[in-house]
């Protein structure tokens, strides 16, 4: 579908003209079926019709929402229309470039990737006079469609078989080949444990570079050399490190705002000299099953914690075993020697910090409370209503805790075998 | 013949029994130097024997007076038999007092076996059952021979026909009675508790726990430091022989009359801790054997006979089994009930302490969350790992006035690490709502505090404690005060007991130490507080064994909760013998597993008494009680339930009957008796 | 000790494997305090852990009292002796500590992926497997067998997972919080234990003088973008309150509304895989 919005004269008119015999079917086709309660008028103004908006209230009286809630729910068309209107961008002699290699965490861009982008796209077009091109260096299979509108000018593929795996001396070697045609004159990498942080160290080595590390803001500056300063932290996020920005930048999530005003050619590179071969001192023997249940407490993400009131420990057990939650418990349930101690949330046992952490059947002893002060969102499935669990939770289901346990199974199971499903659809 | 027999017997008995004694010394003193004053502490033997003793002994009545009569007796019929019967002073008068106090210890000894059918679980069995009838067979042995000596035989009765036979058996039962009292006392037979029982009154390590004549208390709690700076000095107790001596006696003056095993809350709860056999492994470890003839109850869990040691080998081994496993030791909840119970004031925390020491120290081997506690110590200066910057967060509403600022005040307030856990933060908003309604001058060091070490010193980490107590100590001295208020009786305990020890001359740290149930006692007593009239349920009162059996404060909380018009009603194991819950020592951190948990069983004697609610005066029995699973009965510090009841006067204060607002009537004090 | 009990016959090497680790001064994240660095603790453990290892300790800096204590931290996990390679403040001690690994010649270099203080980049491991021309891998959790100059090794990975590696020693391997903790440091052998002072050339890092320290500010927060076209609904965002309030209660619901529901935000949270 084209992206240009067509306008048809006659219908407008048609529109405008209250009098004219089709003018409530062009409003009708406008609304999308229903009454068009706003449009644009001739000279650009909206004109609004009172009697299209509200609805009947319990007491028979018309009531308008303003709140605009009604509003987004209608004009449906319109915003399909605008959704690209975002400026297109071609750097066809780029001065110089900035190259980024993202870690393309389950083969797409992730968040941290984008933000790294657009500090790239910072540093690319600081100067309008000499533009810069952002080259984005890909490595294995990927899943990403949306490279343009990330920020990227120029890709870098590197694929093949050869690619799947860890391989970080093959990478720093292909990373040394691109230095040697393209000669980046940055090298951008997320300092993520996802693997870039390692990445960027070993390519900096290489290199010959001293990287910044840990950076976290990049500000143009006359006083340096290079033009920009970058402030990394250091000492184990105790200090901030202010000083020049180097070759090599690792930088943290959130360094600089993604790109999403602009779409870019993204144009596929490939290296003059081919792919390097290396012998490889490292050899990847492929991953290893963990059990989540055996993932450290304090470290968990997600955390399924029992109390006293799971009665079906096999049934919880095999709950944690589907959603992938590390398990935790509570005192009672350690004392009575349904889990292990080292499962014990709380004061008194571990202190946690998951990004979800479920409470089965706990009432919530302040102890235990104290001891998930740090979680993000608390979700408490309980008998009862008044505990202080259930207070403290972002969401409580008041039931069963089997039964209820049992139908999230259900429901997870399912979703898994719909993603199953469009993967391989896919 | 027996003539001739009796002074043989008699003088032979006694020789070996002086042979076995030196070789009984010379065991003792394969431990560590202790210099004690040894005449001085021999002559306060009758005395440490007959008052501060016979106290701990009176308290089972029964026992008392068969010890009385029998021991009474035996040393009388001793005395005299080597006068009567050894040297031959043919007295009739002697005689007859020789036959009464062989009477009164035979009827001592008919006590003793009817104690011991059937024996109750606590007492050792093995040659303990044999001692009932050895002590009749030196009673009656004496009695009868002594018999025409008093005139009442005529002379030379065992002279002829039957007399000879009767003469050859008599002579065999007083060989078995020699043997076992005198040769027994000092080979290691049962009567070994009275000559080491003895000698270990006279060189006890701590002498201030005896009375003297002026009366008074006479505790001695605090746990002794270790030279740290001291190359040569070893870091706590490694092998038997690293005890001092008179340790070493002490444990060797044991009766195993399983007093400590039936207080001891580690015991109950099914953890491998038993007192009685922790002290009688460490007679085994000194003498060099293997725990197979031990006969009374084993560590919970864990089957005699599997243990062993000798005087210069480790208790406890990094790896395999040695004299006694590391769970032992680490079971112990140091609520001193056991050192409370003994009749023999053996001293069993200081030991436990002792080989926790060495295991925390040269081990680095503090079991659960221990290292990391210790670790959270050193770092932050608090058990929980909190940023001591962070101590006074929650009190950022109360505008607490700081020692920093203030420099002097009446009373300074140690919050204690409670300050970091939500449940403790309502006692203390209590308490300071106490305070400020009697308006006392009080001022908090804020972040300035540091935890008192107690934790870390009970996990044998002496190292940190010294260091958190000397900088508390150096804290201290900057600020003019004259008392510390707390809390938290743990604090209270060290701040009391073991700073002092170590104050320089520079910085003494002899402080005037209470707990907040004392202070609140005295300002009610000062009438600086009014309550209103109690409408709560019936309450009882659990003793923190910091604040109880190791500070004597059993009367100040419920006098507090008596003048709230709350009557106490009692639980069954209260006061000296308050059950420990189980928040000790740091046995919440090294959490052995045991059958049951020790505040469940607490939980249970409060069920007994049917009270709606514990007043309880310690975060760490607050928070050890509130954990056992509901229903139970609530849970309230004295500070919480005095401030509740509190009449606050500010309205009196700024209406204009100002001046009469210390006269307002005090209803709670009508009901105190 | 632990690490020199019997059992060496599982050690694939005759002489048994040996193994440095490099250990910096550590600084606790509350209080700043010098402690034993954590993760190089973690190091420490590993190689102690490592049966029939023979190892050995370098640190690279000055010999003060306040570093003194930090580094007894280490002795107090049972090491005999860390080799103290002396530096001057302000030193790149890459150069120092390649000439001494060069000497020493272990298999296998164990140390923590980022120090406590200072820059505390993580580079140095990789400058130094570089100037050796020795391999690297990081997050090492595990040591499984080592055979004929192979060392087969678990990588620790986000979430627990673990990946398995076959690795040519000597190699350098860095050790990040998944390892497992360090055993606890006593007194009695941090206090006995000797530090033995290496003398060594210290180059002084230049490039610090030009940089500025401060402490840490805290980062702002990203406000949500909204790239709705709508004025109203871009105010709207920015004003929005911050997840504010108290939680939903589902009460009356039958398992499946409920499960439906805690499935939402699991989904919503990302933490079903």
């Amino acid at each position: 579908m084209s992206d240009l919005i067509r306008r048809d004269p006659r219908r407008e008119w048609i529109i405008r003209n209250r009098l004219h015999p089709q003018h409530q079917d062009m409003l009708a086709e406008l609304g999308g079926g229903a009454q068009t309660s706003e449009w644009m008028g001739p000279h650009g103004v909206m004109r609004k019709n009172p009697h299209a908006v509200g609805f009947t209230g319990p007491n028979g009286i018309r009531r308008i929402d303003r709140s605009g809630a009604q509003q987004a729910a209608q004009a449906p068309g319109r915003s399909a229309e605008t959704k690209d209107a975002r400026q297109r961008i071609t750097i066809d002699t780029p001065d110089f470039m900035v190259a980024v290699v993202p870690d393309m965490v389950g083969g797409r861009l992730s968040a941290h990737d984008r933000d790294l982008l657009g500090l790239a796209r910072q540093l690319a077009d600081a100067d309008p006079s000499q533009p810069g091109a952002v080259l984005a260096v890909v490595f294995g299979e990927h899943k990403e469609t949306a490279f343009d509108e990330a920020g990227i000018d120029r890709l870098l593929h590197v694929e093949g078989e050869r690619f799947s795996g860890y391989l970080p001396e093959l990478k720093v070697a292909t990373l040394q080949g691109v230095e040697r045609e393209i000669a980046p004159r940055y090298w951008l990498l997320p300092d993520s444990n996802l693997g870039g942080g390692e990445l960027g160290r070993r390519l900096a080595a290489r290199l010959g570079e001293r990287p910044a590390a840990q950076v976290w803001q990049v500000e143009t500056a006359s006083d340096s050399p290079t033009g920009w300063r970058c402030t990394a932290r250091g000492a184990a996020g105790r200090d901030d490190i202010t000083r020049a920005l180097p070759r090599v930048v690792l930088a943290l999530a959130e360094c600089a705002d993604p790109v999403s005003e602009t779409r870019h050619a993204c144009d596929p590179v490939t290296l003059a000299q081919g792919l390097p071969d290396i012998l490889g001192r490292i050899e990847d023997l492929g991953e290893v099953a963990v059990d989540p249940a055996s993932v450290a407490l304090a470290e968990a993400e997600f955390i399924l914690s029992a109390g006293n009131g799971v009665k079906e420990w096999d049934s919880y057990h095999h709950a944690a075993e589907v959603l992938g939650a590390t398990k935790g418990a509570s005192r009672v349930a350690v004392d009575d020697g349904y889990m292990p101690r080292d499962r014990q949330v709380g004061a008194t046992g571990t202190w946690v910090s998951a990004r979800v952490y479920v409470a089965v059947g706990i009432s919530g002893a302040i102890q235990h409370l104290q001891g998930i002060q740090s979680c993000d969102k608390v979700v408490a499935i309980n008998l009862d209503e008044g505990c202080d669990m259930v207070k403290r939770a972002d969401l409580a289901v008041i039931g069963d805790a089997s039964a209820v346990l049992a139908a999230l199974v259900k429901r997870v199971e399912q979703y898994r075998f719909e993603q199953q499903e469009n993967r391989d659809a896919a | 013949m027996l003539d001739t027999l009796l002074p043989i017997l008699l003088f032979s008995a006694l020789a070996l029994a002086a042979i076995g004694a030196v070789r009984r010394v010379r065991l003792w003193r394969q431990g560590r130097p202790s210099s004690v004053p040894v005449i001085k502490g021999l002559m306060q033997v009758p005395r440490r024997y007959l008052v501060d003793l016979h106290h701990v002994v009176e308290r089972d009545k029964y026992i008392s007076h068969t010890h009385v009569a029998t021991a009474g007796g035996f040393v009388l019929a001793a005395l005299l038999a080597i006068v009567v019967h050894g040297l031959g002073l043919d007295s009739a008068i002697l005689a007859w007092v020789l036959l009464a106090a062989t009477t009164s210890m035979f009827i001592g000894s008919l006590l003793v076996a009817k104690r011991r059918s059937p024996p109750p679980s606590r007492l050792s069995k093995g040659p303990w059952m044999r001692l009932p009838k050895s002590l009749m067979a030196f009673s009656i042995g004496m009695f009868v021979v002594t018999l025409p000596t008093a005139g009442i035989l005529p002379e030379g009765v065992f002279q002829s026909g039957v007399g000879w036979f009767a003469a050859l058996v008599l002579a065999a039962v007083i060989v078995w009675g020699l043997g076992e009292m005198f040769f027994g006392m000092t080979w290691g037979g049962p009567m070994k508790h009275a000559f080491a029982g003895a000698l270990h009154l006279a060189f006890h390590r701590r002498p201030e726990r005896f009375s003297d004549a002026t009366g008074g208390e006479h505790r001695s709690t605090g746990l002794k430091a270790l030279k740290l700076d001291d190359e040569s000095a070893k870091l706590g107790v490694e092998k038997p022989a690293d005890f001092t001596w008179n340790q070493l006696l002490g444990f060797d003056a044991c009766v195993q009359c399983g007093r400590c095993e039936a207080m001891c809350p580690a015991f109950a709860a099914g953890q491998p801790l038993n007192p009685k056999k922790l002290i009688q492994d460490m007679v085994v470890g000194m003498a060099g054997g293997s725990d197979a003839h031990y006969a009374g109850s084993p560590y919970p869990g864990k089957p005699v006979g599997e243990h062993k040691g000798d005087p210069h080998g480790p208790i406890v081994a990094r790896e395999g089994t040695t004299l006694v496993d590391a769970e032992t030791l680490w079971s112990c909840t140091t609520c001193r009930a056991c050192v409370e119970e003994c009749p023999m004031m053996i001293e069993h925390v200081d030991a436990i302490v002792d080989m926790r020491r060495f295991l925390t120290l040269e081990h680095g081997n503090t079991p659960n969350k221990g290292a990391e506690v210790l670790d959270n110590l050193i770092a932050t200066d608090n058990p929980g790992g909190f940023d001591p910057d962070s101590r006074l967060h929650w009190a950022a509403d109360l505008n607490l006035p700081l020692m920093s600022d203030k420099k002097e005040a009446e009373v300074l307030l140690w919050l204690g690490d409670g300050v970091f856990d939500m449940r403790n933060q309502r006692t203390l908003r209590a308490f300071i709502s106490v305070l400020r309604a009697a308006q006392v001058d009080f001022a908090v060091l804020g972040t300035e505090e540091r935890d008192s070490g107690d934790v870390a010193r009970r996990l044998g980490d002496e190292a940190t404690f010294q260091s958190l107590a000397r900088r508390n100590i150096q804290t201290l001295s900057r600020y003019r005060f004259s008392r510390i208020v707390t809390c938290d009786p743990h604090s209270f305990h060290v701040l009391k007991n073991e700073y002092g020890e170590l104050g320089t001359p520079q910085t003494p740290a002899d402080y005037h130490v209470q707990h907040h149930s004392t202070y609140i006692n005295e300002l009610v007593v000062a009438g600086r507080l009014t309550f209103k009239a109690w409408k709560g349920g019936s309450v009882t009162y659990h003793d923190p064994c910091y604040l109880g059996r190791y500070n004597g404060e059993y009367e100040a909380p419920r006098d507090v909760l008596r003048a709230l018009g709350i009557e106490v009603k009692e639980m069954a194991r209260s006061g000296y013998r308050s059950r420990c819950c189980g928040g000790g020592g740091g046995a919440p951190i090294t959490d052995i597993p045991g059958k049951q948990r020790i505040p469940d069983m607490r939980m249970e004697d409060v069920r007994e008494t049917g009270a709606d609610l514990v007043a309880v005066g310690c975060p760490q029995c607050t928070a050890m009680l509130e954990g056992v699973v509901e229903p139970r009965a609530a849970i309230k510090d004295i500070a919480e339930l005095v401030a509740d009841a509190l009449i606050i006067e500010t309205a009196a204060e700024k209406s204009p009957q100002r001046q009469e607002a210390p006269a307002t009537p005090r209803p709670a004090l009508e009901v105190t008796p | 000790m632990p690490h020199d009990v019997s059992n060496r016959a599982k050690s694939a090497t005759p002489d048994g494997l040996n193994v440095a680790v490099l250990v910096s001064i550590g600084r606790h994240p509350l209080t700043a305090r010098t402690r034993r660095a954590d993760q190089d603790a973690r190091a420490v453990e590993m190689a102690l852990t490592l049966e029939g290892a023979s190892v050995s300790l370098l640190h690279a800096g000055q010999h003060e009292r306040e570093h003194e204590e930090a580094l007894r931290g280490y002795l107090g996990m049972g090491i005999d002796s860390v080799n103290l390679i002396q530096q001057r403040p302000q030193a790149d001690v890459v150069p120092a500590l390649a000439d001494a690994l060069r000497e020493g010649a272990p298999q296998l270099v164990l140390t923590g992926t980022r120090a406590e203080t200072h820059e505390a980049s993580g580079v140095l491991p990789y400058l130094l497997a570089e100037a050796l021309g020795w391999p690297i891998i990081t997050g090492l959790a595990a040591v499984e067998k080592v055979e004929q100059g192979m060392a087969t090794v678990l990588q620790a990975l986000p979430r627990g997972k673990r990946r398995r590696l076959r690795i040519r020693l000597p190699a350098i391997a860095t050790v990040d919080t998944s390892a497992p903790a360090a055993r606890q440091s006593a007194f009695g052998p941090a206090k006995r234990g000797a530090l033995e002072p290496l003398d060594a050339t210290s180059e002084v890092d230049e490039a610090l003088a030009a940089w500025q320290v401060q402490p840490a500010r805290k980062r702002p927060k990203r406000l949500k973008i909204v790239k709705s076209s709508s004025a109203r609904d871009r105010f709207k965002a920015a004003a929005a309150k911050a997840d504010g309030g108290g939680g939903q209660t589902l009460s009356d619901v039958t398992p499946e509304q409920g499960a439906e529901a805690i499935f939402k935000l699991l989904k919503e949270e990302g933490v079903l895989r």
